[in-house]
Order: C-alpha cells, then structure tokens, then sequence
C-alpha cells in the first residue's frame, strides 16, 4: 500500500475532530487516533502511523515513538483474529505454556506469526491482570477467554472460525463463589 | 535572604535554583546524565538523587523547633529526591553523597541499575575518555556487577542521518538527543521507540537524521550512542589535543575547540558561550576539520609558462613578488583584502600596500541570501565581514572587484576564492599578473601566477568581528613547518605531543604545511623592497590596530581570552548582498 493510497473518509476525519476536541493538544489524542487508524487498516504500519502524524500535525518521530511503546497496536499486518496467550507468572504456573503450545500445534504456528489463511496471529504476552482466572487469553485486544483448558481452547478456535467471537464473561475469583451465589440469592 | 543548607553548610541564595544547578554552581558535584542546564529537565535518569528535607518552623512563632540538643529538627521528605528538579526553597536541607550515606547508596544502585544492559565496550568506545558514565562509574558506581544473566541486544551501527551513528546498546535513554531535536534544533526527528530494556532512539521510518544540527546530539550524549560518523574510531580523546579557536564557515563566529592529533584537526566540537552559540554548533562548521587539513597550498608556487604551475623555493616567491612590485606603479595594482582572513591578516596586508602608495584595499562580502537560519547559520558565509568594515577596506560589490581588475595591471588577492564563488572568472585574470596569498586550492589559486601559502586560522593567533560586531580570536592549533608547539607558548600540548619523540613509531611528523602567517611573509617582502614594516606577531599588529582604530580602544588578546570575546561599540551592519 502506498501512501498516496491512505487517507481517512469524512466520518473518520469527524470523529477525528471530535476527539481532538476532547484534549488540551494535539499530542494528548495520539493514542486514541492510532486507535481509529487501527480499527480502519487493521495495522499501524509506518505508512499509517505517518497517516496519524499528518492528520494531527505532529511529528512523525513523536507517533512512532508512541506506536512502537503500546503491544497493542500492531506494527505489523496480523490475522483476522490476534490471540494474545498470557505466559506471566499467574498464568505460567496455571498451565499457560501448556495452552500457548497447544495452540500452536493446533495452527501450525509458533508465537508471533500469523496462519496462511490470514485468520490468526498467535502472541505471548505478559500480564493482561486476569491472574484470577488464569491460563488466560485476549482476543484481538478485546474480550479475554479465561480459565482456559485445552477443549475450550479448540471450541474458541472453533467459533472463531465460524466468525463467532466469545462473549464477555464476569469473572469471579473462587474464593468469592459463595459469597457471589449468596449476594444473587 | 532565603537560604539552603547543603552538606551541612549554609548558603543564601535569591531568584529560583534547582539544586543541583546551584550545587554545580557552587563547584561541588553531583554525578547526573540527562539533565542539561540549555534544555527541559525530564529527571528520567535517576542519577541525581539527594537526601532532602526541610527544616521545621514553628508557624505561630516562626520560630525553628528544636530538639533536645538544641539542634534545628528537620523533616526529610519521604523518599529521595532527584537534585536536578528538586526546587530550592527558603530552610532546605540537603544532603548529596559527601554526607549522606542513603544517597551514596541510592546513586550505586541507580548506576547498577543502568549498567545492567550496557555493553561495557569503553575499550573500543569512541566516547572513553570523556564519557560520563564511565567517569561517574568510577567515582559512584558499584565495584562490580551482581547480573549474571545475558544482556538485552540492541541494534548496533544503524546510521541515524548521514552524520551520526548510533549503538542502540550503549544507550541509557537519558532523552537528551530527543529533547535537542525538540527543543533546540526544533527539526523533532527523534523519539524513543519500543520500551522496558529495549528502548532506544530514533527517527520515525520514513525519515532520517539529517538536521543541521545533528552532530550536537553526539556531544551532549553522555555515553557512546550516537558518534560522529566521521570521527568515529579515529583518535582516543586523550591523544589528542585541544586548542580554543572560532568557527569561520559563517558569519556567527561559534566559539569551537579544534581537537588535533599529530597537527591534523580531527574534530571540531563547540565550546560554551552563551552570548553566541550556548553549547551548540551547525554541522557545517565541522565539517571545516577537513579543509584545515586537505587540498593545503603548500610551499610557493609560479606559473612557469601557460598552465604549469610549480613549487618554487620563498627566496624566488618574495623576489618575484619585489620584481613584480618594482615594475610597476601603486596604482596599476588591483589589492583585494577579503572577509574570509582575519582582522589582523587583512591590517597588515592592507597596510603593506598603503605603504607602497596604495589605496585601501577592496573587499566584497560573501553572502547567499536565503541560506542562513535564525539561529546559528548565517547568510554571510565568511566570519569576518565586519572586520573588514572595521579596518575601512573599501566595501564594493562583485562588478565593482571586476571593474578594478579590468583597470589593473597586477591583482593582488588575499585569501579568498573569488573565482569560486563567482565574482571573478579565469579569463578576467588571465591577462593580469595575478599573486594569491591562500591557505586551500582553490579556483583562484588556479588561475594565479604566483600563490603565497599562508596560515589558516588553525594555525595562527588572530580576530574575527562576527556579524553582530563581537571580536573574538583563535589560537594556534597545528604546528606548520616553521612551528614548534614546546617553543611556541601560546600553543597547548597533548600526551602524545609532550611525551612522543620523533623515534616512536605513533607520533608522525608529517601533517605541516610549508606556510607563513600573511604578516611574516609581508616582513620578508618589505626587507627585500626597502619598506619599513615588521610585525613579529599578530598580537603586535593588534595593539597598533586598538591604538589607533576608536572601537578597539581597550581592547587586547587578554580581554578576549577572559570574556569569550568582547562586543564591540559598532553600529550592528546589517549583512546584506553587496
């Protein structure tokens, strides 16, 4: 893609403006910015990133800079789905090497790469602060798959496929079941 | 007045201090990395850290509390603070590593912690020597490392811009690099990338590093990250030797040290003057090491017939220049001074020919409009206009130097490239017997019968006026044949000069130039003609010169040497193209 070819739509350039609005300066909306790039182009490439720099008239150093700190945005172009496995500590005690290779050898990946189809990039990643329900899993910087085991894994991998992304489950640490159970009686 | 207690002693101070300026002030040291005193204080390196605290009043009396030996209790501040954005305010106490234990130690962990990645490769390191996280190691760090496991690896060799190189691994991301481009040079080409142990500085992708002031970032770099593309690997900073000068690729006269191995020049840094260039210098005027060094006249030469030209020996030189002077009469001479030498040079050349029944010479500015900026680079592309104006040599456009070659039968060029840059052609010249005294090759030099070489102003003592009218002057900085750095008291010596003998096979004596500073060589002609003219140094033709011309009335080496230069009462002439 050249960078001729990027340029944001009207609605973008809006919603652009509307976040600007919400800042003292231009610097302080990089990252929400980086983030409307992201959702557009699925990737923050240099191309994109300069993109932001000039929508923002900032310098292209600066958004770099920014991009390249946050794991979030992705620098590079990922698969449809990005599945971030937790290998910190929590998670590594629970069995989350256990899940991350089991993910790979069910893809045909290793972590950081990305299936031919373009469907998904495996990730190791640190602490998502979800030790609670660890082994754990993000999918695509978005909604976590928690207190993994292999079956959940191949179903989620299942749905995934099928286009069905997991919904967003509340969470309860073990030690406060009861207490929960009690609370919705 | 208000006052702070620092190791134990009082000091008053007035205005607001960050501490650790004021401890540096004081002359007592506090080993830090990222703050420098031109530019914002981040406190990102840690380094500074004090004990600090305050000592307790009590608000209804204003009265101090006091203990039960009578002593003024103090309540330090939680933690340890970094000096350097640390306030000072009316009844501070603060302890640095002299007295405090606590900060001694809070300063060995900081630097424990910095070392962790750092490659530790001071014996190949351009940066040893005059590096402050080795220094500082030294004097504050840990004896040893307790981090046994490998390194982060981080790029190393990436060239940044076409003048700076960097070793991401040596880097302590201290930001100041950063906060240069940001704040000073205001090109913001850099930033930090990635983050935790793997951070570094960059520029965005589709950009490179090529302010014109990028080689700044290398000087103030406290460790071996960014290096000068050019310098890199070639001298240890403790072979060399320093020597103050003036930068004279422009008009602004940067104050600059000439760093010199073996009578080559082999780096130019900027030296501190906050009434010209603060710490900094343009690119450009570095790039001049090479000029100091390469394509030199040395030794005279005569055209022998058409195009030849040939080394003859001074004796020929100085009796073809009386011949040619014989022949012919004050008037059919064509004497061009030039902005590009200095005060002293220009003087006692015109003066040489005034002598001989001359009028003043002429000299034209070397302008290109549009090529300067507002800070330090000038549209004047010579560094001593105002100089020439000073002596009143008489100030004329191109087509007036050419009116006055055509009208004249010898021309008479002081070191200036006037076929070069364009004011005059080789055919102009052709038919006139034209005598260049010059420090480069050049066009000119080309097209002269017979050339001079003369001393740069790395190689002599002499003033600039820069374009604001400030008189500043160089030192001597590379021997030239006729020399000698342990003879010649205004030189300075490095370890190798001082130490090596002409028998070690690492001290080299090659690298002087056959020339003569413009004044000698006016002695000998002067002799030869009957002309009553001696100068035995550029500080004699000075005194004559503040003796008689009013602006430098007072004004003499010492007077320069003391106040970084000194502003002269002249009317600020606006440069502009003749």
């Amino acid at each position: 893609m050249t960078e001729q070819e990027l340029a944001f739509t009207q609605d973008e350039l809006d919603e652009i403006e509307r976040i600007k609005a919400k800042f003292p300066t231009n610097k302080a909306a990089t990252l929400r910015v980086l983030w409307v790039a992201q959702e557009k182009y699925g990737h923050v490439k240099p191309e994109v990133q300069n993109l932001v720099a000039d929508t923002l008239d900032l310098p292209r150093s600066h958004v770099h800079g920014v991009a390249s700190f946050y794991t979030q945005y992705y620098k590079e172009e990922t698969g449809t789905y990005v599945l971030d496995v937790c290998t910190c500590l929590s998670c590594q005690v629970c069995g989350g090497y256990d899940i991350l290779h089991h993910l790979e050898d069910e893809l045909g990946i290793k972590a950081g790469e990305t299936t031919e189809d373009g469907m998904f990039t495996i990730q190791e990643v640190e602490c998502l602060g979800a030790c609670g329900y660890a082994p754990m899993l993000q999918v695509t910087n978005g909604v976590y798959a928690n207190n993994l085991t292999k079956e959940k894994v191949d179903k989620l991998i299942e749905n995934l496929r099928k286009g069905k992304k997991p919904e967003f489950e509340s969470m309860v640490m073990r030690q406060n079941e009861k207490r929960k159970k009690e609370l919705s009686q | 007045m208000p006052e702070v207690f620092i190791d134990n002693e009082r000091y008053e101070f007035e205005g607001d201090y960050m501490a650790l300026q004021f401890i540096l002030d004081l002359g007592k040291e506090v080993p830090f990395f990222c703050y420098h005193p031109s530019m914002s204080i981040p406190a990102n390196c840690r380094q500074c850290m004090v004990k600090a605290g305050q000592y307790i009043k009590d608000e209804e009396t204003g009265e101090y509390e006091l203990d039960e030996n009578g002593e003024r209790k103090i309540r330090w501040f939680p933690k340890m603070q970094t000096s350097c954005a640390l306030k000072l305010s009316d009844g501070m106490v603060i302890q640095t590593q002299e007295t405090s234990e606590e900060a001694e130690r809070a300063q060995k962990d900081t630097l424990e912690f910095l070392l962790i990645n750092h490659p530790l490769d001071c014996p190949i390191c351009d940066q040893a020597g005059e590096c402050p996280l080795q220094i500082q190691t030294y004097k504050y760090g840990p004896e040893g490392s307790r981090f046994e496991v490998k390194k982060v690896h981080k790029p190393k060799r990436v060239q940044l811009g076409p003048r700076v190189t960097l070793d991401a691994e040596r880097c302590i991301n201290c930001t100041r690099c950063v906060r240069f481009a940001e704040e000073i040079s205001e090109t913001n080409q850099l930033t930090i990338v990635s983050r935790g142990d793997k951070n570094y500085p960059m520029t965005a992708p589709s950009e490179t590093f090529d302010d014109p002031y990028s080689l700044n970032t290398v000087d103030i770099c406290p460790v071996g990250a960014l290096t000068s593309t050019d310098f890199r690997f070639k001298a240890r900073v403790w072979e060399m030797n320093q020597t103050p000068s003036i930068d004279i690729t422009n008009g602004k006269g940067c104050n600059i040290d000439l760093w010199t191995r073996d009578n080559e020049v082999l780096r130019i840094t900027p030296r501190h003057n906050p009434e010209v260039n603060d710490y900094w210098m343009p690119d450009e005027g570095r790039e001049a090491f090479e000029q100091f060094n390469k394509n030199r006249v040395s030794r005279p030469s005569i055209t022998l017939d058409e195009n030849n030209q040939s080394n003859t020996s001074w004796n020929n030189a100085v009796e073809t220049f009386a011949e040619i002077l014989e022949a012919h009469d004050p008037d059919q001479l064509a004497v061009f001074g030039t902005p590009h030498a200095s005060v002293e040079e220009n003087y006692a050349f015109n003066k040489f020919f005034n002598l001989l029944g001359a009028s003043n010479a002429r000299f034209t500015p070397h302008i290109i409009p549009g090529y300067g900026d507002d800070f330090l680079i000038t549209d004047d592309q010579a560094p001593n206009t105002n100089g020439c104006r000073l002596i009143n040599l008489e100030e004329t456009d191109d087509t007036g130097i050419q009116s006055a070659v055509t009208s004249a039968k010898v021309v008479i060029i002081l070191s200036d490239d006037l076929v070069g840059r364009g004011v005059l052609s080789a055919d102009d010249l052709a038919d006139r017997y034209t005598i260049s005294l010059a420090t480069n090759q050049s066009d000119t030099t080309e097209a002269s019968d017979l050339v001079i070489p003369i001393t740069c102003v790395a190689e002599h003592a002499a003033s600039y006026v820069n374009i604001d009218g400030r008189i500043q002057r160089s030192f001597p900085a590379k021997e030239t044949k006729y020399t000698n750095r342990r003879l010649n008291l205004e030189m300075s010596e490095g370890r190798l000069d001082r130490y090596g003998t002409n028998f070690d096979n690492w001290v080299n004596e090659e690298h002087k130039i056959d020339c003569l500073p413009v004044w000698e060589f006016l002695n000998h002609l002067g002799e030869r003609i009957g002309l009553e003219f001696q100068y035995d140094h550029s500080r004699a033709i000075f005194d004559e010169m503040s003796d008689r011309i009013d602006p430098l009335k007072g004004i003499s080496y010492e007077r320069m040497d003391e106040e970084l230069g000194v502003q002269l009462p002249i009317e600020q002439q606006e440069v502009t193209q003749a």
